[in-house]
């Protein structure tokens, strides 16, 4: 029964948060993985040996996009036909926040990853240190799931009254 | 006279590069007239955007997503393909013997184009029609035919955008495979697990689409 705080409109904004978290955090995952597989292209003629130990930050690269999937699969799994305009720009929320945060995580991880790679060809000690610069980045996208996830369990206690 | 009429044409200077910023904002300020116009004779409520959404049929937003879905994975694919093709080609002046084992890549790209294909297969299957006299009446049966169109809008848009970005990251990661595997054979199976690792983009946003698929149900049944 549609009221006030429950139009016909409501799930698309929750659809639309949906949809964010897993559309801006592969964005920011495709980024990542195209910048530094680039880089590990170009050391790699150099240094094959060191290939294994450079896929690194693809690997992160790709867990950014794993947070968007996990936040999307936790907001779909909300989504109603009555859903309270609370829940649903919640949701909106949630979605965004992850999503985001993701794109620029990936962002960063792409472009110090082609960097790294290509310094850690030249001087494999730098390895730790790029895993370090990495991991700083790769904990901006926890950041934006961990606010998913704390917006998320709110969005159940919207009612249509 | 004439020689400073002359200086002029020939060193007149171009405003072409400003074309750019100039259309932008020139639209920047005409939406915001707009928007002030609206904010201030106190017209703000007639932007409603609940009104849009509720007013707009679902067949509309499902037949939007159908068409996202399948033409942004294209065109993902296709930049990805060009990307990888130009450098294998490239790469093949000198080393013809990476021509066929680099189709794999080709492939990788290719499979980004089917995923949206069978997302806009599934999603144009789920469009059903409803009556509108019953959806007038019943609340129940509207709110559900609506989620119905806003899921599977959610749903093409997700599969179009990120397999659009998947198409793109495979394309330039296999760009580089093709390089380095005309330069080393050897290298061609490592790089390939970034390729790999960037199809998996293009599968997670194909399970977020079945997944907002799978809510979606038109029609007349409650």
């Amino acid at each position: 029964m549609a009221t006030e705080f429950c139009p016909v409109y409501s799930p698309f904004f929750g659809v639309m948060g949906c949809v964010s978290s897993i559309v801006f955090t592969c964005l920011g995952a495709g980024y990542g993985t195209a910048k530094s597989g680039v880089g590990i292209t170009a050391m790699g003629v150099m240094r094959p040996d060191l290939i294994i130990r450079g896929l690194f930050p693809v690997v992160l690269a790709g867990i950014v996009g794993i947070y968007g999937l996990v936040v999307s699969v936790v907001i779909s799994g909300g989504l109603t036909q009555n859903l309270s305009l609370f829940s649903s720009f919640v949701q909106l929320g949630s979605g965004l926040s992850v999503g985001l945060a993701g794109l620029a995580a990936g962002f960063a991880i792409g472009i110090v990853g082609d960097a790294g790679v290509r310094g850690f060809a030249q001087q494999p000690k730098l390895f730790v240190g790029m895993m370090l610069i990495l991991i700083f980045a790769e904990v901006l996208a926890i950041y934006g799931l961990i606010v998913a996830l704390i917006l998320n369990t709110r969005a159940g206690s919207g009612t249509c009254e | 006279m004439l020689s400073t009429t002359t200086y002029a044409m020939n060193n007149s200077p171009s405003y072409g590069k400003y074309y750019y910023g100039g259309l932008y904002s020139l639209l920047s300020f005409i939406l915001t007239v707009i928007v002030l116009y609206y904010v201030l004779t106190g017209r703000g409520e007639r932007i409603d955007i609940g009104w849009f959404l509720s007013e707009t049929s679902p067949y509309m937003w499902a037949s939007l997503g159908v068409g996202i879905a399948v033409s942004l994975s294209v065109v993902g694919a296709a930049l990805g393909i060009y990307t990888t093709g130009t450098s294998i080609i490239g790469g093949g002046v000198k080393a013809p013997r990476i021509k066929t084992k680099n189709l794999i890549s080709v492939i990788f790209c290719e499979a980004v184009a089917i995923y949206g294909l069978i997302i806009a297969i599934v999603l144009s299957g789920n469009i059903e029609s409803y009556t509108q006299s019953l959806v007038d009446t019943d609340d129940v049966i509207k709110a559900r035919n609506w989620y119905a169109g806003y899921c599977m809008f959610g749903a093409g848009v997700t599969t179009g955008v990120v397999n659009l970005v998947c198409g793109i990251c495979v394309g330039q990661v296999g760009s580089g495979a093709a390089l380095s595997d005309a330069a080393d054979p050897t290298l061609f199976v490592r790089i390939l697990i970034v390729e790999i690792f960037g199809s998996a983009i293009g599968l997670f946003g194909l399970i977020i689409s079945v997944l907002l698929t799978s809510k979606a149900k038109m029609g007349d049944k409650n």
